[in-house]
């Protein structure tokens, strides 16, 4: 054990052991992994909830992750899908049926076995009609009767074979099913139980050991572990729930935590000053602004590129996100669609824009947009539209913005009342139909564009049935160019997650989908 | 004395149910509709039509009232829209940390508020005077959220001295007991977690007995000043007691009684109102659960909230009415209040 | 009959003129409450001068110049700028519209309604009384902030949703007062005389009451201000105030929080503003209380 001049969570744990008291900690296990140490992770919020069926944000799918497993799994540095509980996978020839065959031997951290039927339960129960109002994901993961999508029917030929019928040819299935939510698969005996979204039970390195609301969540490693070569390596995880960046900064400082996360641009130099290591990884969003394709003022391409030229995009993105956000020229950053590298732009022209506003008579926009930073734009969505408005100045166009926190903000976009809104996505599953499908959504609330292109609806239509390939990417090419062409959107940035740390904390993995594996994480003093 | 609380718990009952129906009217009626909230960024008109009929939302307000009312009368206050775990059991494992830091901070400010008060009154008109009463007032005038956030700069990002927010080091946390870590960990022998609970909770108490402190001094003065200058005091003094014994036997007995109520009444608002503190200090009490689930929507929690502390709220004042009662022969039971 | 009536009000009258210049000559030597007044005179001058002269200020207050997003306070920009690079020194001024618009007109609300139902449930007693004063209690139930603030969340944002806010759930400190005050002054002998001679409840409460419960109502309405203050910046702080671009005190302040070590100044100003505004007016309402009051003067 190594000593510690200040009482930081690992040599408090040290020098707590053999001591006799009761606490939260003992009930540690005995430890038969690699280390004696803690790793604290510091997030923005608590949990929604624990178990995948039931969730629908990124700060649940952090916690989970150490504790879950998946059939499938997604790369380390991407969203190619390999094994995972599934040792292997078969698709038939129409598409429709997948067979999965399970790895064998393999327990629940409350000693449940891991078997076909155990996947049965645990997706099943997502399924129609056993499906209720409160899971979020389940439609978008496992489809539904009422648009033809999803699983129809699993079956378990055997113990260690789950066989899943679809409704229609998706490309996207495979990568649905590696995804934090909805897809993980939860021990049937906790289900049993009730409670699993407070008392998680899976299959992953970690085991949940309690959850003190507003403060804490401790983990500690699962001796049962099945991959014995990749079990978890700290002896105990901690997440701490910290609201604002500053103060997880000064946590960070103050070694009351290992890694923090969510980190603001304006924190990074005093991370620096700390003495902390400061991370940035590409994201998988799009900030955007969309025009109401549906409004008097913005029906026709004309209006929306004329409006488009005025703003300078990359100046904003620069100035406001500096180093913490990419420009983006299209809906899905680079690192995900390489293909779509030659997309452009409408370039910023100021004079010519206020020449063609003038001339199509537009002097007033209403604009709506978010109070709230949101994790494809760290600023919130009025700094952004503030400087829209700034630029709009400019060109003699008066824009008001009337801002809303995220809670109201939905309802409003739905309501249709604005000509331009400011939202935003974070992808799910690292697939493109993830992204471009949110043109083509009927739902006005996802489809914020309001945007009803029969053209565009038959090239997503098409995305979903063509396998992955050069093929596939050649579809949802030819969508950004729509989007583009037609200036439904002005997309304005990628933005960069920043993860900081101790010096000495190594082997987190943090994976596109924004969420950190902690499983390989160590620390030395 | 017992026909006195009884009439009093009794004027407590219009009193709740009128809080009950402004808070459940402000929530049901005013409020934007939760459900694109709770279902989060994929959920359709469709899916928010099942979720406002699964949660009853789509009844008629009153029988919506009835049910939020005979509920909490049954200690059941409804589910969280948002974590569908029951309110009562989330508001009972929040509401330790809210009770600790108010005892904590109405122990500071009572204890410093008094000092400064008898000091000031005994000194009255001198330059101590003066400045004891110039802190006061700026202890009332300072928004708490910005003595704070300058106490977490100075002593926490700065100094290094203590802990930015929350209530322990994670895995020092005691577990069961009363709750109190202060308490439990005393009672366990575990020292080293002691001083970690005491070094979480000094910069949020602090920051939050200050208001306190400032009522609790400026009553103490002018009680003192009142008691000082009443006839046997002054009779005291004539009869060649010293100055010392006269403040401390005569005028300080005679001047707590107001002050014991003054301190009865700010532990009440101390329990209820540290939403700002527990936001500001990351404290896992029910105030910060409060401000985070207004903005949520999560009305379940806010109403079942609301009401608790109502609860607490009335009791409180009940109990230092009795109190002063108990110690002030002059006060009738059957007083009316106002 | 009616000479005595007369020579009972006379008086009243008489005395009702020479409080206020007694409370005038007092308040005008206390050298605090004049430095306080004198404050917020300022403050309050600065806020209606940059309301109707914008071009006093030295910066359009909601112009964003994105390089000097939180430049810090030099002579150019004398309390620095904040994340829009917008100066704070402007801001802080044009904010104090919103805490003085909020600050007068929610204690006006809380004074006007409470003051009345305090007089017809003092005066009239029973039943009346009962329900008046039931309703003050439901309104005392839980802490003033915590009604505002779920008020706010029920309302949405806005300054006209926080003076409404804030107004409501002080009313009862006003009815409480006016109600004990008006109890003990009903039995004296010039309001039992004005109602012998057959005046109207509403004359003899204007009339005769009133003007006594006046000073302690000043005193309660000065220190009332400076809580609504605090309670706005409060609202402001949790975001729940304006909307933007509107500046605000504590809609700064809790913007600036997120940034406190790059631009520890962005919190720093306008938590001062509220500081020394509210300060100033509980020294002033101090000042008004030990004016009034001749038994709190002799201390």
């Amino acid at each position: 054990m190594k000593a510690m001049a200040t009482v930081t969570a690992s040599s408090a744990f040290a020098s707590m052991v053999g001591c006799g008291s009761k606490r939260a900690s003992d009930a540690s296990g005995s430890g038969s992994g690699s280390g004696d140490f803690t790793i604290t992770f510091a997030q923005g919020a608590d949990p929604r909830g624990l178990d995948p069926a039931y969730i629908d944000d990124g700060e649940s799918a952090k916690v989970m992750v150490q504790i879950y497993e998946n059939l499938l799994k997604y790369k380390a540095k991407n969203c190619e899908v390999e094994p995972g509980l599934a040792k292997s996978y078969d698709v038939s020839d129409d598409g429709l049926t997948y067979t999965f065959k399970l790895r064998k031997g393999i327990k629940f951290q409350d000693g449940a076995d891991f078997n076909a039927a155990a996947v049965k339960k645990s997706i099943g129960r997502q399924l129609e009609p056993d499906r209720t109002d409160d899971m979020p994901y389940a439609a978008f993961t496992f489809g539904s009767k009422a648009d033809g999508t999803g699983i129809e029917s699993i079956e378990t030929p055997d113990d260690y074979t789950v066989v899943m019928k679809l409704r229609a040819v998706s490309s996207a299935f495979l990568a649905n099913l590696a995804m934090c939510m909805a897809s993980p698969i939860v021990s049937p005996k906790a289900i049993e139980k009730g409670n699993t979204n407070e008392h998680p039970v899976g299959t992953g390195p970690y085991s949940f050991v309690s959850w003190t609301k507003n403060s804490d969540i401790k983990l500690k490693r699962f001796d049962g572990y099945w991959d014995k070569e990749h079990a978890g390596k700290a002896k105990n995880i901690v997440f701490r729930f910290i609201a604002e960046s500053s103060t997880r900064v000064t946590a960070l400082a103050n070694g009351e935590a290992d890694i923090i996360d969510g980190v603001d641009e304006a924190d990074v130099d005093q991370v620096t000053k700390n003495g902390d290591v400061v991370d940035k990884f590409d994201g998988m969003n799009i900030n955007y602004m969309a025009f109401n394709t549906q409004s008097d003022t913005f029906k026709t391409a004309e209006a929306r590129k004329a409006f488009a030229k005025a703003i300078d995009v990359e100046e904003v993105v620069k100035s406001l996100y500096k180093k913490y956000a990419t420009y983006a020229n299209s809906v899905m950053p680079l690192w995900m669609a390489p293909y779509d590298k030659d997309i452009k732009q409408t370039a910023y022209d100021a004079d010519a824009a206020k020449k063609e506003l003038a001339s199509l008579g537009i002097t007033k926009v209403k604009c709506i947009t978010y109070s709230n930073p949101r994790p494809y734009n760290g600023k919130g969505g009025t700094a952004l539209a503030e400087a829209f408005q700034g630029y709009l100045r400019k060109v003699g166009v008066e824009m008001t913005i009337d801002q809303y926190d995220w809670t109201s903000y939905k309802t409003t976009v739905q309501a249709g009342n604005y000509d331009v809104c400011f939202y935003g996505w974070n992808g799910d599953n690292g697939d493109p139909d993830n992204f471009m499908n949110l043109l083509a959504a009927d739902d006005y609330s996802m489809n914020v564009a309001r945007w009803d292109n029969a053209d565009y609806k038959k090239l997503i239509a098409k995305g979903l049935k063509t396998p992955n390939g050069s093929a596939r990417d050649d579809v949802y090419h030819e969508c950004e160019k729509m989007v583009a062409d037609q200036q439904v959107w002005i997309p304005v940035s990628h933005s960069i997650n920043i993860l900081c740390h101790k010096k000495g904390v190594k082997g987190y993995v943090f994976h596109p989908t924004a969420v950190t594996f902690l499983k390989n994480c160590t620390k030395s003093a | 004395m017992f026909r006195y609380v009884v009439k009093r718990l009794l004027q407590a009952i219009p009193v709740l149910l009128g809080l009950s129906i402004v808070v459940f009217l402000l929530m049901h009626v005013f409020s934007p509709d939760p459900a694109p909230v709770v279902l989060g960024e994929h959920a359709t008109q469709a899916q928010m039509h099942a979720w406002r009929n699964s949660m009853g939302l789509n009844k008629p307000l009153i029988q919506q009232y009835f049910s939020f009312l005979i509920g909490f009368l049954h200690g059941d206050l409804g589910v969280s829209y948002y974590t569908h775990t029951s309110v009562t059991k989330e508001i009972m494992s929040r509401f330790p940390a809210t009770v600790e830091l108010a005892l904590v901070a109405i122990v500071l400010a009572s204890v410093i508020g008094i000092a400064l008060g008898v000091v000031s009154a005994v000194h009255k008109g001198t330059p101590i005077d003066a400045v004891s009463m110039l802190l006061a007032l700026v202890g009332i005038s300072m928004p708490i959220f910005w003595s704070g956030v300058l106490m977490i700069i100075l002593f926490s990002g700065v100094l290094h001295w203590l802990p930015s927010g929350g209530r322990i080091n994670p895995l020092l946390a005691p577990v069961g007991g009363t709750g109190l870590f202060l308490v439990d960990t005393l009672l366990s022998g575990d020292m080293e977690a002691f001083v970690d609970a005491l070094r979480h909770i000094i910069l949020p108490a602090l920051a939050l007995s200050l208001y306190s402190m400032a009522i609790i001094t400026r009553m103490t003065r002018s009680s003192m000043l009142d008691a000082l200058n009443e006839d046997y005091v002054r009779t005291a003094r004539a009869k060649g007691l010293t100055p010392h014994r006269v403040h401390k036997h005569h005028a300080l007995r005679n001047a707590m009684l107001p002050v014991t109520t003054v301190i009865g009444l700010q532990l009440g608002s101390l329990l209820g109102g540290a939403m700002l503190t527990e936001t500001v200090f990351a404290w896992p009490g029910i105030g910060k659960f409060i401000v985070d689930s207004i903005l949520k929507s999560d009305f379940p929690i806010v109403q079942g909230t609301v009401m608790l502390i109502g609860v607490i709220f009335v009791i409180i004042n009940l109990i230092v009415d009795i109190i002063y009662a108990f110690l002030d022969p002059r006060i009738k039971y059957t007083k009316e209040e106002g | 009959m009616a000479e005595a009536t007369a020579d009972t009000v006379k008086p009243t009258a008489e005395k009702g003129e020479s409080i206020w210049d007694d409370v005038w000559y007092s308040l005008s030597h206390n050298v605090t409450a004049m430095v306080s007044l004198g404050f917020i005179a300022l403050v309050a001058l600065l806020a209606i001068l940059s309301a109707i002269f914008p071009q006093i200020l030295p910066y359009d207050p909601y112009a964003q110049d994105l390089s000097q997003s939180f430049a810090a306070p030099s002579a150019a920009h004398w309390f620095g700028c904040d994340q829009q690079g917008r100066d704070i020194f402007s801001r802080v001024i044009v904010g104090g519209q919103v805490s003085l618009t909020v600050g007068l007109l929610s204690v006006s609300i809380s004074l006007v309604v409470g003051v009345t139902l305090g007089a017809i449930a003092g005066y009239k007693g029973g039943k009346v009384d009962t329900v008046i004063m039931r309703c003050m209690d439901v309104l005392l139930a839980v802490p003033s902030i915590l009604l505002a603030i779920t008020f706010m969340a029920a309302l949405g944002k806005g300054i006209d949703k926080a003076v409404v806010a804030i107004g409501l759930v002080s009313i009862p400190e006003y009815a409480r007062i006016v109600r004990s005050q008006i109890l003990s002054v009903k039995e004296n002998d010039y309001v039992s005389a004005a109602r012998v001679i057959g005046d109207s409840d509403a004359k003899i409460i204007f009339r005769h009451v009133l003007p006594n419960v006046a000073p302690s109502i000043i005193v309660r309405a000065t220190l009332g201000i400076s809580s609504a203050i605090l309670d706005a910046a409060a609202l402001g702080f949790l975001g729940l105030g304006v909307q933007p671009p509107q500046a605000e005190w504590g809609d700064m302040l809790g913007r600036g929080r997120n940034y406190i070590f790059q631009a520890p100044h962005a919190m720093i100003y306008p938590g001062l503003a509220i500081t020394l505004t509210v300060l100033a007016f509980n020294l002033l309402g101090d000042g008004i209380r030990d004016a009034v009051d001749p038994k709190s003067r002799r201390r």
